[in-house]
């Protein structure tokens, strides 16, 4: 079969009984609908990656929180430390995944820094397991006999510094990058025991003063005054600590958790709640569209449908004719899903610098998602069309 | 290529055939390919759903309609495909054009599908038929003459080895009916082929080997 002419005449017989407006309605349908998809994707994309990426900091929507015991009148005097059971207790609730103690050290310790910030202070030491540290943790590694010491302070306490004692003392205000540049002298026990102390990172997860945990270990044996410490403090990995269940369970056993963390969670869990619903309504949609663009190729072909039989009784064969009809559709369909991806690229390259300028991390172009859903909907409609073009042609 | 029937019967027809006899209904018959078979049928008798059966557009049917030993019915739209396009052509009694297109539109729609006819043979066809002047105008314009002579040339734009015809020229005056049947006679002999005309009467439009009674 041959001809310029010969498929002139076919696309004169088959593809032009639903008019160029009803076309135009289809493709663009099929556009919106995919679009909306695929920005609901990328948006989903987004906050999953600013909440639970690793390269950034959690506080947007961390799912970790640290707990404690109230201290009441009638434990006052009594001990605030976790038991063994207590800690499996937790690990069985649905809503932890995973529970670290933080170690207190029961030595004392100080810090000083000579120059222009000169000052000394007592500081309230702690360890945790690495696999809750958030914070950048090159180096973060300690072993007897070394003489420097890493250290991760809480963002909290550089915020401290920063607005209320740098300006009370006239201190000059640091950033995160001078803070890590600074060294200073770390002494320990009752003997002095000197090291030199480094800030390896800053913390957002973990408000406390973090030293690895062989550090805690050599101290609490050495200049400790209780060779067994029990954690009073626990770091929980949580599904959603904003459940409610959870939230109950927590409060029968009085224990404390920070309300800023849990108010974090909660607006995390809206978002993710409206997140979702973008997206449930998002594949309605989508799904409203295709089957719009479908329509549309089923009334076109319903209204060849005599030429389409007398063409099969001239010998052509159903093959060809699919093929025919296909060919015709399937650019269509291409080129709506693959320029409505365009729009999802500009707003997320718009989005990456915005998102930059506020100290968060996106990726230039969408996500994995975005292109896997993209395949996805050109493979699943694609097949739809060739279902339905089967049907109606035989 | 052999047409067999064995004991064929349209179901619309069962209680018809029980009042008369058939020479096809419920027969055994073979025809081989070079015959010229005149099939007379009075109207009713199932002439036009015969030809159907034999093209594959009809199946309410029993009995066995086979070319070649392939059942008809059994038959793959794909391989009907092949058969309608390279071995039986037929001039149906309600000639079957594409009312919107033009005469030109039409029969290149089936001289493209296998290309054995050139371009310049068809425009001489259509010359000797006498309607080379209204290759351009659309078939609903035509009268029926026109049109059949249309659908008479449109079945020898492809390689057959069996012409099937229905009233072929119930609309053409014998001027136009001899010429037609010449150029008939020309292409079904180029092709070795067999032929078989369905009519209401006796003629003698062509050189019969077989008159078979519906």
């Amino acid at each position: 079969m041959n001809g310029q002419y010969t498929r002139t005449i076919l696309k004169k017989l088959l593809l032009q009984h639903s008019g160029k407006s009803r076309l135009v309605f289809a493709w663009l349908s099929l556009w919106t609908g995919i679009c909306l998809l695929l920005l609901s994707v990328a948006a989903w994309w987004n906050l999953r990656l600013i909440m639970h990426g690793k390269s950034s900091k959690d506080s947007l929507g961390s799912t970790f929180i640290t707990i404690s015991k109230f201290v009441t009148p009638e434990n006052v005097t009594g001990t605030h430390a976790f038991t063994t059971e207590e800690i499996q207790s937790l690990l069985q609730t649905p809503q932890v995944q995973d529970a670290g103690a933080l170690t207190p050290a029961t030595f004392p310790a100080a810090i000083s820094i000579g120059g222009a910030l000169g000052f000394s202070t007592l500081l309230p030491l702690e360890s945790v397991p690495d696999r809750f540290i958030d914070a950048a943790t090159g180096n973060w590694h300690w072993e007897e006999g070394m003489m420097e010491v890493p250290i991760i302070l809480s963002s909290e306490l550089l915020n401290q510094y920063n607005y209320v004692f740098a300006p009370s003392q006239g201190l000059p205000l640091l950033t995160e990058d001078a803070v890590k540049a600074l060294t200073f002298r770390l002494e320990i026990g009752t003997m002095r025991e000197s090291y030199i102390g480094r800030v390896a990172g800053l913390s957002d997860r973990i408000t406390s003063v973090l030293v690895p945990e062989s550090f805690i270990r050599y101290g609490n044996t050495r200049h400790g005054n209780d060779r067994k410490v029990r954690p009073s403090r626990l770091i929980l990995k949580t599904a959603d600590p904003s459940d409610q269940t959870f939230t109950q369970y927590l409060e029968a056993r009085n224990y404390k958790v920070n309300a800023e963390q849990l108010r974090w969670n909660k607006l995390r869990a809206a978002v993710q709640f409206i997140s979702l619903a973008m997206g449930m309504l998002a594949v309605a949609l989508t799904g409203i569209s295709a089957l719009v663009f479908l329509m549309f190729i089923e009334l076109t072909l319903t209204r060849a449908r005599e030429a389409m039989q007398l063409l099969l009784q001239t010998g052509y064969s159903p093959a060809y004719l699919r093929r025919f009809v296909t060919q015709r559709f399937v650019p269509l369909l291409l080129s709506a899903v693959l320029t409505a991806v365009i729009p999802v690229m500009l707003i997320q390259v718009f989005f990456h610098s915005y998102m930059h300028r506020q100290g968060i991390e996106t990726g230039w172009l969408p996500g994995w998602p975005v292109w896997a859903i993209t395949a996805t909907c050109l493979f699943l409609i694609l097949w739809l069309v060739r279902c339905t073009i089967r049907k109606a042609v035989g | 290529m052999t047409l067999s029937l064995n004991g064929l019967l349209p179901i619309p027809l069962q209680e018809q055939h029980s009042r008369r006899k058939s020479g096809v209904w419920l027969q055994s018959l073979n025809l081989e390919q070079g015959d010229t078979v005149l099939l007379l049928a009075p109207s009713g008798t199932g002439k036009t759903t015969l030809l159907h059966i034999l093209y594959g557009i009809r199946d309410d049917y029993e009995g066995d309609a086979a070319w070649d030993h392939t059942t008809v019915k059994t038959m793959s739209p794909e391989s009907l495909a092949t058969l309608r396009a390279k071995q039986v052509s037929i001039v149906f009694q309600d000639l079957r054009l594409f009312p919107r297109l033009t005469v030109l539109e039409n029969l290149e729609l089936k001289r493209s599908l296998t290309d054995t006819i050139s371009r310049e043979e068809m425009m001489t066809w259509l010359t000797r038929l006498g309607i080379s002047n209204k290759q351009h105008a659309a078939i609903h314009t035509l009268s029926y003459g026109e049109q059949q002579r249309v659908a008479i040339i449109r079945s020898l734009l492809q390689p057959f080895r069996w012409l099937l015809m229905d009233e072929p020229f119930s609309h053409l005056d014998p001027d136009n009916t001899r010429i037609a049947t010449t150029l008939i006679q020309e292409v079904t002999a180029g092709n070795k082929a067999g032929l078989l005309l369905a009519a209401l009467d006796e003629n003698r439009y062509f050189d019969y080997s077989k008159t078979i009674s519906l």
